[in-house]
């Protein structure tokens, strides 16, 4: 039996146990009322959150509700309600130190939330048990922003480190499947370097490579365009959609439960433009607003039209 | 007042934390769940022995020479050449093999723990160990924990060996004043069995915290690759002080009340 706890900020943490929320499939374009502004900030600083959220008809893999996650004085997370719509490449795009890269290690439980609650698959990661915790990160893969290879190893056992930790799989069923996913990355012939032989961009796609081979079905990257030139970072952009596609095709043949749901942290417009099909901008550490990349393309919010055209006038100044 | 108080706070609050995370590590082994990974045990037992056994036993056969040549002169000097079998039958059993065990533990081996645990956290290993579903607690603490207790034994024994050796070399071969059979008649007399037992017993505590608290300066690295030697010195601090401490705890728990040379008064 599953457990659902929300805790808000005014929560005294004993939480409550209510039925289970229904996933959010939102077709209808209904939108909540305005919240608050966060403790501490006034309606001037979030004049240009409208929170607006476009329907995506799409149930959500992951939802933040709520969410507040400070480090000492330095709040990072003000009330973040966001959702990844599942079958989708989702994008969190935001000025910098706006808590992206906090988003995912919520996602995955390497943080806790101080306040609110993030759901996976409508279950609560917060509230899990050490073991349900580990079992529950088996559905996802995440490509970190150096790809995060174990360096005592070469990238064949890299990649084929997770099969042999967490499947029954013989020696030769392994080396198909890693050749295959090195080969899909376009690293079939380092399969015998060690990451330190490897440069950025190939060390994110060994990265890659590690994180689909457990077949997940929520895989993060945490700006995989980071210190890549805009050809590779367009080649891996690429990569990504066309590994989706695939996931999706395969997923849609095995009838799977859940759909692939991608979801890429950055801050490269370029990328976004290109390869999100659902946006979520955030900043000031909520939701300015989120939908459809079409949707988003052509708001009417500033903020929105500023950052995804990179222009240097506007709301977000260098303050 | 609130300032003279923080500081021995923080300290308290930081020996809170390393005692929970060995805690951690410790009931990860008699859970027997670090024997999923236990093809990572061995692996660590490997590097053990073809990384630190030489080095640890070339430093205790340095001891082993230097207490052989104190206790000739010594012995010597007070008309007692004979028994210069005594100091090195328990300078180097009872102190001095267990110390330069202690300290190149510390050096060699704990240091490169914390080195390799904090690179591995800096550059997101760790988490990536975890996002995949393996505890890295288990994976990389436990696992390095059970590899010296199965391993340091075996390499203790075998640097006693070579301490008791080099002593017999200095006294015996290069002195002289002593012949063979007349070093070792004293020698073993004054020493048993269970004062094997309780060197072996001394030195593995101080490799347990050793090991531990290596981990726990890895495990908790912050801070960029200062940060990971900033930990590396504090983990060699906190060991060389570790190491003195139960030295010293060791010798009055076990040869204090000695009738022969009743150390505890």
């Amino acid at each position: 039996m599953e457990r659902y706890r929300f805790v808000g900020p005014d929560d005294d943490g004993g939480g409550r146990d209510p039925a289970p929320p229904p996933s959010r499939v939102s077709v209808v374009d209904e939108q909540p009322p305005r919240p608050a502004p966060p403790e501490g900030a006034n309606e001037e600083e979030y004049k240009w959150h409208t929170y607006r959220q476009y329907p995506s008809g799409r149930p959500d893999a992951v939802e933040f509700i709520d969410t507040y996650k400070a480090f000492g004085r330095n709040k990072i997370l003000r009330g973040l309600n966001m959702g990844l719509p599942e079958g989708m490449v989702s994008m969190i795009v935001g000025p910098s130190g706006t808590g992206k890269s906090v988003c995912i290690k919520h996602m995955v439980g390497l943080l806790y939330p101080d306040a609110g609650d993030v759901l996976v698959h409508g279950v609560s990661v917060p509230n899990m048990r050490d073991d349900d915790l580990f079992e529950m990160r088996k559905k996802f893969g995440l490509l970190f922003q150096d790809g995060a290879l174990f360096g005592s190893m070469n990238l064949y056992d890299n990649v084929a480190f997770p099969l042999r930790q967490h499947t029954e799989k013989g020696e030769d069923e392994v080396e198909h499947i890693v050749n295959r996913r090195l080969d899909e990355v376009g690293l079939g012939h380092s399969r015998d370097k060690y990451p330190n032989e490897l440069s950025g961009g190939m060390r994110k796609r060994a990265g890659f490579a590690r994180a689909l081979v457990l077949e997940p079905s929520i895989v993060l990257f945490d700006e995989p365009d980071s210190g890549l030139d805009p050809v590779r970072t367009s080649l891996l952009g690429e990569l990504i959609q066309e590994v989706h596609r695939d996931m999706m095709d395969e997923a849609k043949k095995e009838n799977k439960e859940h759909l692939p749901t991608f979801c890429v942290i950055t801050h490269n417009v370029m990328m976004a433009r290109r390869v999100a099909d659902y946006l979520n901008v955030l900043w000031k550490g909520r939701i300015v607003e989120a939908g459809p990349a079409e949707d988003m393309l052509n708001s009417e919010n500033p903020f929105i039209q500023q950052f995804l055209a990179g222009e240097s006038r506007g709301p977000l100044t260098m303050d | 007042m609130e300032g003279l108080l923080a500081a021995p706070r923080a300290w308290i609050e930081t020996f809170g934390e390393i005692f929970g995370f060995c805690a951690r590590v410790v009931r990860e082994v008699f859970d027997l769940r670090v024997f999923k990974f236990f093809g990572e045990v061995l692996r660590q037992a490997g590097i053990l022995i073809v990384s630190s056994t030489l080095v640890i036993w070339g430093l205790v056969f340095i001891i082993g020479l230097e207490c052989g040549v104190e206790g000739a002169y010594f012995d010597n000097a007070n008309g007692v050449a004979a028994y210069a079998g005594v100091f090195a039958a328990w300078c180097d059993l009872r102190e001095l093999v267990p110390y330069a065990f202690g300290y190149m533990m510390a050096a060699k081996v704990g240091t490169g723990i914390v080195a390799e645990l904090g690179s591995m956290r800096i550059s997101d290993e760790i988490d990536a160990l975890e996002v995949m579903g393996i505890s890295g607690v288990t994976f990389l603490c436990a696992t390095r924990l059970l590899a010296a207790w199965l391993v340091l034994p075996f390499v203790y024994i075998c640097s006693i060996g070579a301490g008791f050796f080099a002593s017999y070399l200095v006294v015996v071969h290069q002195i002289g004043d002593v012949s063979s059979g007349g070093f070792l008649q004293i020698f073993w007399e004054f020493q048993n069995p269970p004062d094997l037992l309780y060197s072996v017993i001394k030195a593995m505590v101080m490799a347990t915290i050793i090991v531990l608290v290596g981990c726990y300066y890895g495990y908790n690295a912050s801070g960029g690759p200062v940060g990971v030697g900033t930990a590396t010195a504090k983990s060699m601090v906190l060991n060389i002080v570790s190491v003195h401490i139960v030295g010293m705890l060791g010798t009055q728990l076990f040869w204090g009340a000695n009738p022969r040379a009743p150390i505890g008064g």
